[in-house]
């Protein structure tokens, strides 16, 4: 009997045990557990779990980074000081300075405004730079941090490579199944750190950063 | 140091109003008065039993220093959630079809989340923080588009309390 692993969660489907609450008998084989089945806990697909193995020791990719002379800030784009502002307002209003939490968003508001030009796009755009983050971008990243030992970023880089891959996971669902996929279905938003759910039972806690689920928003259709 | 109260914790039992000895936290908006709080005094902290109340430093230490490549690596992946984020604004602004709106929209603010996630971390925690007053600066000292609100930066870098902190970031 072999165990399988959400990438997402950390939901384990053990082969002895099944799923029972969704008529997946115990002893059943991962290969048998239809198409359709999802995660339990997060919502995530069949593709998204990865079996457990004894011995999963990857090769280590080679770490080679050339130094750049540091000028990050003036690099920012738009969108990313809107996105900075933005940020830097919630940290503001969770000190109660609402003042300067209305100022920073003023701010994100004007960049962002700014900055939306250039955002023309299908969604097959979207999970064609999400992929690019999940093979490179996060790869690289991950190094990068483990090398400087900076638990922060390494901790945003986990939370948002699930994400990513959920995301993907959903916009992959919606190219095959389109409306369908979420008819009859609510969809939800974790404020901390933008984990989706389709579905009507909301985990209590969010599977990606742990927060409890009132902090998970409810987007309504319009 | 002053309390701040918790409004989505506090259950209105006001042990807090008892016991604080200048009656800020008797007030109608729901939070404590700042100006009358005892710097570091926290009995009413001690005294709420729905663990409401948590006291705030006025000053803070320097952040935790980045590495340019670190800053330089979650930039770039935020880069392209930004333009994830744009991409999905644009078909929700766009299109007719309501579960395609409220999709894209999701992916908007899930993707924008993600995009502040990794700035933060590259070095910008911290409101009060040097790197965010240079910041600030840097959008004066610099050409900035059409309609840039100037004085909103410079009210920002005047209330910020940035003098408080300390320097050696
Ligand atoms: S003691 Fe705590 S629960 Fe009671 S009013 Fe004060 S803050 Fe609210
Ligand atoms: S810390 Fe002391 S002075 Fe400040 S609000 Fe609480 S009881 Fe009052
Ligand atoms: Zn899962
Ligand atoms: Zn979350």
């Amino acid at each position: 009997m072999r165990k399988y692993t959400c990438s997402i969660c950390g939901y384990v489907y053990d082969e002895a045990i099944g799923d029972p609450a969704r008529g997946i008998a115990p002893g059943t084989k991962w290969e048998d557990v239809p198409e359709d089945w999802h995660c339990p806990l997060c919502g995530a697909t069949k593709a998204d779990f990865a079996e457990d193995k004894i011995n999963n020791k990857s090769a280590t990719p080679e770490l080679s980074i050339v130094e750049n002379e540091a000028n990050s800030m003036s690099e920012l784009s738009f969108g990313e000081v809107s996105a900075l502002c933005s940020n830097l307002s919630k940290g503001c209003a969770k000190q109660y300075r609402l003042e300067e939490a209305e100022l920073f968003n003023q701010l994100a508001e004007f960049y962002k405004a700014k900055s939306s030009i250039a955002g023309a796009g299908q969604l097959k755009d979207i999970s064609t730079l999400g992929e690019r983050d999940l093979a490179s971008g996060y790869v690289q990243a991950n190094l990068i941090a483990a090398d400087a030992s900076d638990r922060g970023a390494l901790r945003a880089l986990v939370w948002g490579e699930k994400v990513t891959r959920i995301l993907n996971s959903i916009l992959r669902r919606y190219e095959k199944q389109q409306d369908t996929l979420l008819e009859n279905k609510h969809l939800y938003v974790c404020d901390i750190c933008g984990f989706v759910y389709i579905g009507d039972k909301l985990p209590d806690i969010c599977p990606v950063c742990k927060v409890p689920n009132e902090k998970i928003t409810e987007i309504k259709r319009r | 140091m002053h309390a701040i109260r918790n409004i989505n914790l506090c259950t209105k039992d006001c042990l807090c109003l008892y016991v604080c000895p200048t009656g800020a936290t008797d007030t109608e908006t729901g939070q404590i008065d700042a100006s009358r709080c005892l710097d570091g005094c926290r009995i009413c902290i001690d005294a709420c039993p729905s663990h409401a109340i948590s006291l705030i430093p006025a000053a803070f230490p320097a952040q935790q220093r980045k590495t340019d490549t670190v800053k330089k690596t979650l930039l770039s992946l935020a880069e392209s959630k930004v333009k994830q984020e744009q991409i999905a604004a644009y078909i929700e602004k766009n299109t007719d079809n309501p579960v395609l709106k409220q999709l894209a929209q999701v992916l908007c603010i899930s993707n924008q989340l993600m995009a502040e996630d990794l700035i933060r971390e590259s070095g910008y925690m911290l409101p009060q923080s040097q790197n965010v007053q240079d910041f600030l600066k840097l959008l004066l000292d610099t050409d900035q588009p059409e309609g840039f609100p100037k004085e909103v930066v410079e009210r920002l870098l005047a209330i910020l309390n940035l003098e408080n902190l300390d320097q050696t970031e």
